[in-house]
């Protein structure tokens, strides 16, 4: 699994931009606010709690064809799968390099977009927990639908409908504050049933 | 003395029927080349040799193991297949790391392209090389594993007449250290190895 991980983190390394697709997508995403609706400090805490999801939630959806079409295209997936039999160990190591690669770049400019949008300390720390939480289901969805989806070519439009109804739940619950556990819940059972769905996926594309 | 030995293998892509009834026997130090038209299920064949397709009829034995149970056997072989797993917007060097991490061997990279006097084009990006050239630097994944087996399909693709030499006199040395290789093609190899099928 490290061997994985590593080959993963160089592959980012190697193609840097990657660690900067998602975050300036998400202060994009943000910036953008202002010009809509104001600077009116009370209105933009509301808003930031709201525009924060839809952020993440583009840029984890416009990132799902690297998780496993990049090395399905060009047959790296073919030599990953002969070297590492456990589908699993494969599926584990890249729900880990993806969030490493897309999602914490957001969380290390969280606190400046914090700022700027005037969100209190308490506040920020609730905000960081939810997305958090919030963004580790968000991976482990588009993961088994990005294996269910395996070999389909120019399907993101596809891929999109079928991945945003299961964003929902976390939209409803990451705006709310208090609600990190639940989101913590909805992750562990994303796992759960993303791990067994993504294997399923990746033996239909060995077959 | 290695073998593999291939017994009534019947495949299906799908519903189609692909492979019927195939035996054959290959010894260490043999070549195989696998003749057919396109869909004959050439590439059906290595990736059920090679355990990708594991649904199948018939059995498949290597070393009177049973492939499908014998956990050691995907270090056996080395499989090429007809796309060059290589990430066009890297260098040949990057790629090189890349698989040096995934087979977690270390290698020289100037001394490996010379298999294919490729040396210079080590800091290239793979995008500006032609498709030789890709196919070319495809094949040196040969050289990052101790295998017994080597499963190509259609190695000799873009390859100019150099080139695909370099490549027959490869498979040659490796037959000479009891290497078992199986080549599918659809170019006649009959001068070059004269164990061949028809499928």
């Amino acid at each position: 699994m490290l061997a994985l991980l590593k080959r993963d983190l160089y592959l980012a390394l190697y193609s840097s931009s990657s660690f900067f697709y998602t975050s300036s997508f998400f202060v994009l995403v943000l910036i953008i606010l202002p010009f809509l609706f104001g600077t009116n400090n009370v209105q933009l805490q509301v808003l930031f709690k709201g525009i924060i999801w839809i952020g993440l939630s583009l840029s984890i959806l416009l990132t799902m064809e690297r998780i496993f079409n990049a090395d399905y295209e060009d047959g790296n997936l073919d030599i990953i799968i002969q070297r590492y039999p456990s589908l699993e160990t494969i599926i584990i190591s890249k729900y880990i390099t993806h969030w490493l690669v897309y999602c914490l770049p957001l969380f290390i400019i969280l606190p400046i977009l914090s700022f700027l949008f005037y969100v209190s300390l308490d506040n920020f720390f609730l905000i960081f927990l939810n997305l958090f939480f919030g963004s580790l289901g968000m991976v482990f969805i588009v993961t088994f639908v990005s294996a269910l989806t395996l070999g389909a070519k120019r399907t993101i439009f596809l891929k999109a409908i079928i991945v945003i109804p299961l964003f929902v739940p976390f939209l409803i619950f990451g705006t709310n504050l208090e609600s990190w556990p639940i989101l913590l819940a909805l992750s562990m059972m994303s796992f759960v049933l993303s791990i067994y769905v993504s294997a399923y996926g990746l033996r239909l594309y060995v077959e | 003395m290695n073998e593999l030995k291939i017994e009534d293998l019947t495949c299906y892509r799908g519903e189609n029927l692909v492979l019927k009834d195939l035996n054959t026997k290959l010894k260490s130090g043999e070549t195989l080349v696998i003749r057919g038209s396109n869909g004959s299920g050439k590439t059906t064949l290595l990736r059920a040799l090679s355990n990708f397709i594991k649904s199948y009829n018939g059995t498949i034995f290597f070393n009177d193991k049973n492939v499908l149970e014998d956990t050691n056997y995907r270090l056996s072989f080395n499989f090429v297949g007809q796309k060059n797993s290589l990430k066009d917007n890297l260098s040949v060097k990057n790629n090189l790391k890349l698989w040096e991490i995934i087979y977690q061997k270390n290698i020289s990279y100037s001394k490996i392209l010379e298999d294919f006097n490729m040396s210079h084009l080590v800091e290239r990006d793979v995008g500006s090389l032609s498709d030789g050239q890709k196919k070319c630097i495809s094949l040196l994944r040969l050289n990052f594993t101790e295998s017994k087996i080597w499963y190509l399909d259609e190695p000799f693709v873009f390859l100019d007449e150099e080139n695909s030499q370099i490549l027959i006199q490869k498979i040659k040395n490796f037959n000479t250290n009891n290497g078992i290789v199986i080549i599918t093609s659809n170019i006649n190899l009959q001068n070059t190895f004269t164990n061949e099928i028809k499928i």
